[in-house]
């Protein structure tokens, strides 16, 4: 019996193989032959889902394929990726992934379900979100120098829209870098988080530029510093950390991005050919109106480009994580 | 000022907008009727349709599916016991009752009114007082929030049915629930038992299907008594002293939907039970909330239609969302190159006043609408109960599925199905555990909020709106816990003199 047990299962892996081999051969050529999925590990109406289906429409068009968004949400974003990290790699199946899911839930979480790099592969970066320093209206300090001189011997507290977010992470570096002691008060989102900052409950925030804009604009909250390694084209006025010439802070950068990535072991002709088509996207015109209304900065590049960034972003947070003590076990 | 009123009526009369507003409300009716599509997930995938639309016939679609989703949850709620939308589970504790008894035409009818009413009141909260209720919004700290909540908490007193007792038990079960997850402040799991499926916390939605919809099933299958009474549902009205009588609750339920809509992160669910909490304890009889009492059903749905408008008063006056819906508003505005807040009002008044005069538009529409869809969907009361329940079972099913396409969900339903089934049969009344999952979070954040801010009690107590709050919460207890002990005290004594032969009814 378990000879022919053994033998039925060889012949059928072979026959798998066999099958994926020439599927695989024969998908490159026509891709896409069917419908294509990209997993949104986030709720409907968010930054990434509402990215992810400017994304999926432009690429609609240039295949003449249908490519539709499929929200997996829930633990932190780690959910979704978990299971596009399981998906079929045969290019029908990508993943929105983002600073937190390839970025940052690697280095906090401890019994994550997914491998960042060896599970994925990455496509194309497409957009980039500064975080943006900001402080209420009347807080005493006009720069980042004046700030760090308030801050010590003295403890502020920082606001964020959750902990373990790009905007908590950012504040979380800032604090290591500076040696300030200062109190992490995390709220449920920046919608929650920006009225505290106006009112003066907590005094910093490293916001993404999005959401504080519009206070910005007001004049309710002030930007000291953006967060991203050039100045941010909407607030030219504003530095950067790292052009301040503070030694604590030289090359400090942080911020939030997106990006597609196919599960591993996609072929690499798909890869090219949608990292290629999805160039064209958001090279667009359309692509570009929302991304500038929106204020985030397009990138685009190779899967290589991405990639080597990916491999910067994990080594960065899990060294920001080690030193905040922010590890989930 | 004539001028700019002129000139945003001139930007909204196009036949553009009114499209857009019956479309919208239209598609949120019908969404916000099935269960486990929200009016939120309907706004945010209607959001990219709005990218080439005109700012205000693109914010107008999205106002209007928000508010037709809000009143479409009603019906479900009332028709089959599972909530649309989960502002909608208070409209079961009376709107389903009223059902069995053969008067779902009424139950929904009262639905509308009070929803357009209560539609038409915060519209005008928001047209007219919302820069200064915008004022006070932005007042709310942590620790106003803290006892805004610890006060709202006190709603499960009146919520509690037969016994009080009971009651609590179930309101800590939710707020225990609740906890299920990672831990605001450091991360840490709670509760999770190393599943990787609740580490995002138990879902809101296949909780209050479960709870509210599976227990009637399982009721039938093990009773088989099916049918309702017969039941003409499309011919009862609401009549005039049943409006009239009622009028007062909408009022008041509209006000505290009005206000809990404008601070940020509370909700409609909660406005509707606390709106249903209070009317139950305005009332000389308030034994009658819980089994098909038409003013409970008029206060849900105002306290949960009062939030729909209010919701706007935060995004345009200070550019803050208060909650899901009005982020994907403000995006779809972002997208438009529009930044609402303070400078809206000095730079694009015109805008303002044609979403203004677009909004009050929509409570009309939503009742024309309204009118249209209860006529039709109230025969769904009349299908045979041997056929109308598979098919609520297969709704259950797929609603828990659809919000976040994973299995699990549909298990966590089916758990609390069962858990639902058990509390009905031992006497708790379910609605306390609801409003400890949705409050016991928002409670305990802004508790340990309050102390990360300050790290000092006399946080507090820093603020007249803190002493407002405690005020209101230590009156609120005592009057509740009175009454109620006056009511238990009322119903022993004619049990004693065996007057009551009823015995172990329950909301």
């Amino acid at each position: 019996m378990t000879t022919i047990t053994r033998r039925v299962a060889t012949a059928a892996l072979a026959g798998i193989g066999l099958g994926l081999g020439f599927a695989t051969g024969a998908y490159a050529a026509d891709y896409p032959a069917k419908r294509v999925t990209i997993i949104v590990p986030y709720s409907a109406g968010g930054a990434t889902d509402v990215l992810a289906r400017q994304v999926a429409q432009g690429l609609s068009e240039a295949w003449g394929q249908t490519v539709t968004v499929e929200n997996r949400p829930g633990a932190g974003a780690t959910l979704g990726t978990a299971q596009a990290a399981r998906a079929r790699p045969d290019g029908y199946t990508l993943f929105m992934g983002q600073v937190s899911s390839h970025g940052i839930a690697p280095a906090v979480y401890a019994n994550l379900q997914y491998d960042a790099k060896a599970d994925f592969v990455p496509i194309v970066w497409i957009t980039q979100i500064p975080n943006v320093m900001v402080v209420p209206k009347d807080f005493e300090a006009a720069s980042v120098q004046e700030f760090i001189d308030v801050a010590k011997g003295e403890n502020l507290s920082f606001g964020s829209s959750g902990t373990g977010s790009s905007i908590h992470l950012s504040g979380e570096m800032f604090k290591s870098r500076t040696g300030l002691d200062m109190t992490h008060v995390p709220y449920r989102g920046s919608g929650e988080a920006v009225p505290a900052l106006i009112s003066g409950d907590i005094d910093v925030m490293f916001d993404n530029l999005p959401s504080a804009m519009a206070q910005i604009k007001a004049g309710t909250i002030r930007p000291l510093a953006v967060t991203s390694a050039e100045r941010e084209p909407s607030l030219p006025d504003v530095p950067t950390l790292a052009e301040l010439g503070i030694p604590e802070l030289e090359g400090f950068e942080a911020v939030a991005w997106f990006g597609l990535l196919a599960p591993a072991g996609t072929d690499p002709a798909i890869v090219e050919a949608i990292n290629a088509a999805t160039n064209e996207v958001i090279s667009g015109e359309a692509f570009q109106t929302y991304a500038a209304a929106n204020g985030s900065a397009v990138v685009g590049g190779t899967p290589e480009e991405f990639a080597t960034f990916i491999d910067g972003e994990l080594t960065k947070w899990a060294d920001v994580v080690e030193k905040a003590g922010v590890r989930v076990e | 000022m004539m001028d700019a009123i002129s000139a945003g009526l001139g930007l909204f009369f196009t036949l553009q907008n009114f499209l857009a507003i019956g479309a919208g409300v239209m598609i949120g009716v019908t969404i916000g009727s099935i269960p486990g599509l929200t009016a939120t997930m309907a706004v945010a995938l209607a959001l990219p349709f709005t990218f080439s639309l005109p700012p205000v016939t693109g914010i107008l679609l999205l106002v209007g599916i928000y508010k037709g989703g809000i009143f479409g949850g009603s019906i479900s709620a009332i028709l089959i016991r599972a909530p649309g939308t989960p502002a909608a589970a208070c409209t079961t504790l009376d709107g389903y009752p009223m059902a069995r008894r053969g008067e779902a035409g009424k139950a929904l009818e009262m639905a509308l009114y009070a929803s357009c009413i209560a539609d038409v009141i915060s519209n005008l909260a928001l047209i007219f007082l919302a820069g200064m209720i915008a004022s006070i919004a932005l007042q709310f700290g942590a620790p106003e929030y803290f006892w805004l909540i610890a006060f709202s908490l006190t709603i499960v007193i009146s919520i509690s049915g037969s016994s009080l007792t009971k009651g609590l038990i179930s309101g800590l079960v939710g707020v225990l629930l609740s906890t299920v997850g990672l831990d605001l402040v450091y991360g840490t799991q709670r509760l999770t038992f190393d599943n990787f499926n609740l580490m995002g916390g138990i879902g809101y939605i296949p909780l209050l299907i479960g709870l509210f919809a599976i227990p009637e099933v399982i009721e039938f299958y093990l009773q088989r008594t099916g049918h309702l009474e017969a039941n003409k549902s499309d011919r009862t009205r609401v009549s005039w002293p049943e409006f009239r009588r009622s009028l007062p609750t909408i009022v008041r339920g509209s006000l505290i939907g009005v206000a809990l809509g404008s601070v940020p992160g509370i909700g409609a669910t909660a406005a509707s039970f606390l709106s249903y909490g209070e009317a139950r304890r305005a009332s000389k009889h308030p034994e009658t909330f819980g089994r098909g009492e038409i003013q409970g059903v008029a206060a849900a749905e105002s306290g949960n239609n009062g939030v729909a408008g209010a919701t706007l008063i935060p995004l345009l006056a200070l550019g803050i969302p208060g909650d899901v819906v009005t982020a994907v508003i403000l995006g779809a505005f972002m997208l438009q190159g529009l930044t609402p807040g303070p400078l809206m009002f000095q730079d694009n008044i015109d805008l303002i006043y044609a979403l203004f005069a677009g909004m009050i538009v929509a409570s009309v529409v939503l009742f024309v609408v309204g009118r249209f869809a209860i006529r039709h969907f109230a025969r769904i009361a009349d299908i045979p109960r041997h056929i109308l329940i598979p098919m609520v079972l297969l709704f259950c099913v797929f609603g828990s599925y659809a919000v976040q396409n994973q299995m699990f969900d549909v298990v966590v339903m089916l758990a609390f199905g069962v858990l639902g089934f058990v509390m009905a049969r031992v006497g708790m009344a379910s609605a306390p555990l609801l409003i400890g999952f949705i409050l016991g979070p928002l409670f305990e954040d802004n508790l340990r909020r309050s102390y990360l801010i300050a790290n000092d009690a006399a946080v507090f107590i820093r603020s007249p709106i803190c002493w407002f709050f405690i005020a209101a919460t230590v009156l609120s207890l005592y009057v509740g816990l009175r009454k109620e002990m006056q009511s238990a005290r009322l119903a022993r004594q004619l049990a004693e003199k065996g007057q009551l032969a009823e015995k172990g009814s329950t909301v």
